[in-house]
């Protein structure tokens, strides 16, 4: 394609900016904060603030994937599964000759990106429901995940996961720093490349996507291919962060995922959005439980609050997505 | 629309509905299979006992397929599903046996189960919200009520009531078969012949004069009912209330709709198909545990036939193609 990129994407203006759902995300975070920081001392200090970033960092990796898969049209049900797979299998996975624990690693990152890709050809050529698929390679990801781990704490300990977990490059905790790489990575890879234009096409239109040569198969399968990577990059943060791994430590991860993407601005039917908004939408899912902790209410309630406020938080991005 | 006349409709009738057993030969002979096999394993099952047995653990399942269908079947999905099921399990344990007694404990349980369904609807259908994600947020209110509610499992069930659902009678089958009756009456209302129209194809079915989002709204409130019909039902079969006894429902009304032949795009399927798609989940459950897999096997293999079964259509088109 010879177009240049600058007439496939709308260009740069502030006014685009300052309208655009992300940046009103970002505006939602930032009254959040304030107001916070204000009426309860203690929120707004460096160190808290610090760890809500790290916090939000694990949910902002795993919406790397789903925002990418919910853009071309799809969801992914699995992401909690491929989390908890890859926290598990971490310390599994470890092998002698492997001081740095990076090998481990690899392995299980490389697995999760077959999950994903498994995921992508079920509904690429066998034309399941994303739904479906994914559903069902959780349960039997369940199923296997109980199988070679039962009920017990893996512990890990491998240098890289201890940094991951504990090290703070220039102040700044490693899972945020490895977050801003991957936000980066995938803001080039979704707004610069022609595969990232392919993916929109994808969503917005499938049949007119493949007309238009795109191979919308291939695309596909790539899109949960990188979406099994980024989860399973998420689980090796989580085992860092946590120590130990164990059945169930992904779970959270799914709705919490799937809420920053569409907290974001990103339609759930796919074609539209950007992970510029879910970046935003994980901080403030994970403000909106610190801040639910901070009340602390009993668990019905903490979960009746989480769920009205999602409602609202659709509210202000549901009218707008009408309008269009 | 024409009202065609009595005769036309006598040789129409039983032509459209044969039409619409198309695509679930296979289920429907896989279905036979699994039960000839269930009987084998248990011979117990061919009494008047082991068919109470076996419905009552179909019964649910039964009862949240259909309330996934009839939203599937209008182009919405739940993911309150099962929270939905613990409420109604919650409201049945604190209130049967509480002042309002057994039959204003049920009302209550319908009520529920009537109101949030209407609300979740009129949510997503008036103020054009995705369904997926307004359900999704509504499962953690609901399961947060349920939480206040009854903090740990729970509260009591007439024993009579157990005993007349749960017994050894096959009660249960006789509720569903009147359930499957109503669904029948329901489809030959204004707003019932609508559900389809509404799901297929809405704009042009609002052109046409079909009351779109009433349609839509009912179905959500008529989704909800079942689901806390079938919480009332899970309570009377455990005797008490637990505030997460629901949760498994949500994924498996969605594998049993789809197993049915319920499309996601709406206008899609039949409820047949949804409840032979149910029967065919609980059948499976039930025979793999009397081959004595493990649960972990049963996770595995649940899977894999999900999948298996759905793709089923697609790969035989390919050996046509090919």
């Amino acid at each position: 394609m010879s177009t240049p990129a600058t007439e496939r994407f709308p260009g740069f203006r502030i006014m685009n900016v300052l309208r655009s759902r992300a940046f009103l995300t970002v505006a939602i975070v930032a009254a959040v904060w304030v107001i916070a920081g204000l009426l309860k001392p203690g929120f707004g200090a460096y160190g808290h603030l610090r760890y809500l970033l790290e916090l939000a960092a694990v949910i902002g990796i795993v919406a790397i994937g789903q925002t990418l898969v919910v853009i071309a049209g799809g969801i992914d049900l699995s992401v909690g599964a491929i989390v908890t797979v890859s926290a598990v299998g971490v310390p599994l996975a470890s092998f002698a000759g492997d001081t740095s624990g990076i090998g481990a690693i690899a392995i299980v990152l490389a697995a999760a990106t077959g999950i994903g890709f498994l995921n992508g050809l079920g509904v690429a050529f066998l034309r399941v429901h994303p739904m479906i698929m994914t559903l069902a390679m959780a349960t039997f990801l369940q199923g296997v995940l109980i199988l070679i781990a039962g009920g017990t704490a893996i512990s890990a300990g491998s240098p890289v996961l201890s940094w991951l977990g504990n090290a703070r490059p220039i102040g700044i905790p490693a899972g945020v720093v490895l977050w801003i790489f991957a936000a980066a990575a995938a803001l080039l890879l979704m707004h610069t490349t022609p595969f990232g234009a392919r993916v929109y096409a994808l969503g917005a239109n499938p049949l007119a996507a493949a007309l238009s040569g795109i191979n919308t198969r291939a695309t596909t399968i790539a899109v949960y291919a990188i979406c099994g990577f980024f989860a399973g990059l998420a689980g090796v943060l989580v085992l860092g962060m946590n120590g130990q791994g164990y059945v169930g430590i992904g779970d959270p991860y799914l709705l919490a995922s799937i809420a920053a993407v569409v907290l974001g601005g990103t339609s759930i039917l796919g074609g539209s959005g950007t992970y510029a908004g879910t970046i935003p939408g994980a901080v403030l899912l994970v403000t909106i439980t610190a801040l639910i902790t901070v009340v602390n209410a009993s668990p019905g309630w903490r979960s009746i609050l989480f769920g009205s406020l999602i409602l609202v938080l659709l509210l202000f991005s549901g009218r707008e997505a009408a309008r269009r | 629309m024409s009202t065609p006349s009595a005769v036309a409709q006598r040789s129409l009738y039983w032509p459209v509905q044969w039409s619409r057993n198309r695509g679930l030969f296979g289920l429907f002979v896989v279905v036979v299979g699994f039960l000839l096999l269930y009987a084998y394993l248990f011979p117990g099952f061919l009494s008047v006992s082991g068919v109470a047995k076996f419905t009552q653990s179909w019964f649910p399942l039964a009862l949240v397929a259909m309330a996934q269908a009839i939203l599937m079947l209008t182009g919405g999905i739940s993911l309150a599903i099962g929270p939905l099921v613990s409420l109604g399990a919650v409201v049945a344990a604190t209130t049967m046996t509480g002042p309002p007694g057994a039959l204003g404990g049920i009302a209550a349980v319908a009520l529920t189960g009537l109101g949030i369904g209407a609300v979740s609807g009129v949510i997503v259908v008036r103020l054009r919200l995705p369904a997926i994600v307004v359900t999704l947020a509504a499962a953690f209110i609901i399961g947060g009520v349920a939480l206040l509610i009854l903090p740990r499992p729970g509260g009591a069930i007439p024993l009579w009531f157990s005993e007349l659902l749960a017994g050894n009678m096959p009660v249960a089958l006789g509720v569903l078969v009147v359930i499957a009756l109503l669904w029948k009456v329901y489809l030959a209302t204004p707003l019932g012949l609508s559900l389809y129209a509404a799901g297929e194809n809405p704009v042009g079915a609002y052109r046409s004069g079909v009351p779109v989002d009433a349609a839509r709204i009912v179905a959500y409130a008529i989704s909800g009912l079942l689901c806390t019909l079938a919480g009332l039902f899970v309570a009377a079969q455990t005797g008490s209330g637990d505030p997460v006894i629901g949760n498994a429902f949500t994924l498996n009304s969605i594998a049993a709709a789809v197993l049915g032949g319920v499309g996601f795009l709406g206008g899609r399927g039949t409820m047949r198909g949804a409840l032979a798609g149910s029967l065919l989940l609980s059948l499976m459950i039930s025979v793999m545990f009397f081959l004595g897999f493990s649960p972990v096997a049963q996770y595995v293999a649940q899977g894999l036939i999900i999948i298996g079964a759905v793709a089923l259509p697609e790969i035989r088109r390919w050996r046509t193609v090919v």
